[in-house]
């Protein structure tokens, strides 16, 4: 019998850690042996979380990732209490739609913050000598709106345009580190930001085969799979890339 | 805010000239009440009064009347 994932000792950080794919992934993580830490704001949904966590030793800390200044302590102070790092998995994020005419500034800037600079922000930190461990992995979510773009989705499709851009353009710097990372593009998937979307497109008046329930869509622990897939040592020669999650159907 | 002015905003994001509306217009008759209108409007009112206002509450919406109730 082969162990095709061993995370056992591994310490992987996850943001967004409190819902979604965040959530689903910090459960599976622990249920491979590994060392959670979690980021995300509320701290009642964090410790709600953690409950659900194989095995002990994890740990949570609240923080809003939009403070982009704050994050090179947060990381340092993570690191003094847990030792250093074997994955960072970045699942914080927004995606509101909003029509272009009311696109502006303050909101597409809020977007990219937690969305994308936070994200850059904590890869650049992360990889500074004495904060990982060889082999470190990193994993993105990102989403179809990035590569196809969608209605009222502006802000959104940049955020994460701009996420698989940077990582291929990290992942050429952090070759020689021996670290990887990539993104995962995903569709709809079955969660609370699923849920928002679905009463904004009701909305519209549209109904759907989403709606109809036609279309059979992933779990938060499936893409969790993928992302897990990429923090292992099977996906070692895979870098700067992106795994894509969406039934071949690239959603509308 | 006075009613004016909440009109106005309306006005704007409905890309109306000034005065177009009144309060007892019906939505249905506004050839600009689509989508886009209906997503604009719930920005709005996110950014100009801080409330978050859900799907269920636009499609209730009959009369310009109904969205002013909605904008404090």
């Amino acid at each position: 019998m082969i162990d095709l994932f061993n995370f056992n000792k591994k310490k992987i950080l996850v943001t967004g850690a409190s819902s979604g794919i965040g959530k689903a992934t910090s459960i599976l993580l622990s249920k491979l042996g590994a060392k959670i830490i979690m980021i995300a704001q509320n701290k009642e949904r964090l410790d709600s979380v953690t409950k659900e966590l194989d095995a002990q030793g994890h740990r949570w800390y609240s923080y809003n990732l939009k403070e982009i200044s704050g994050i090179n302590l947060l990381i340092k102070t993570i690191v003094e209490e847990n030792g250093t790092l074997d994955g960072f998995v970045h699942c914080a994020g927004i995606s509101s739609m909003r029509p272009l005419k009311m696109t502006k500034y303050d909101f597409l800037h809020d977007m990219m913050l937690i969305n994308f600079y936070s994200f850059v922000e904590l890869v650049r930190v992360i990889t500074r000598k004495g904060n990982y461990n060889n082999g470190l992995s990193i994993v993105g979510m990102s989403s179809v709106s990035g590569i196809k773009g969608l209605k009222s989705k502006t802000a959104y499709s940049a955020s994460k345009a701009a996420l698989d851009g940077a990582i291929r353009a990290i992942s050429k710097e952090l070759h020689d580190k021996k670290i990887r990372i990539n993104s995962i593009i995903a569709g709809l998937v079955k969660t609370e930001m699923f849920e928002k979307y679905k009463s904004n497109i009701i909305l519209s008046g549209k109904i759907n085969d989403i709606e109809r329930g036609d279309i059979n869509l992933p779990e938060p622990d499936d893409i969790a799979r993928s992302i897990t897939f990429l923090l292992s040592d099977s996906a070692k020669y895979i870098n700067g890339t992106n795994i894509i999650i969406d039934s071949g159907l690239k959603y509308d | 805010m006075e009613i004016e002015k909440k009109m106005e905003m309306l006005e704007e994001i409905l890309e109306l000239e000034k005065g177009t509306l009144a309060e007892e217009t019906i939505l249905n008759d506004i050839n600009e009440w689509d989508s886009i209108a209906k997503l604009s409007l719930v920005a709005l009112i996110e950014d100009e009064f801080g409330s978050k206002i859900s799907g269920e509450q636009v499609r209730n919406l009959v009369s310009i009347k109904d969205i002013l109730k909605l904008m404090k």
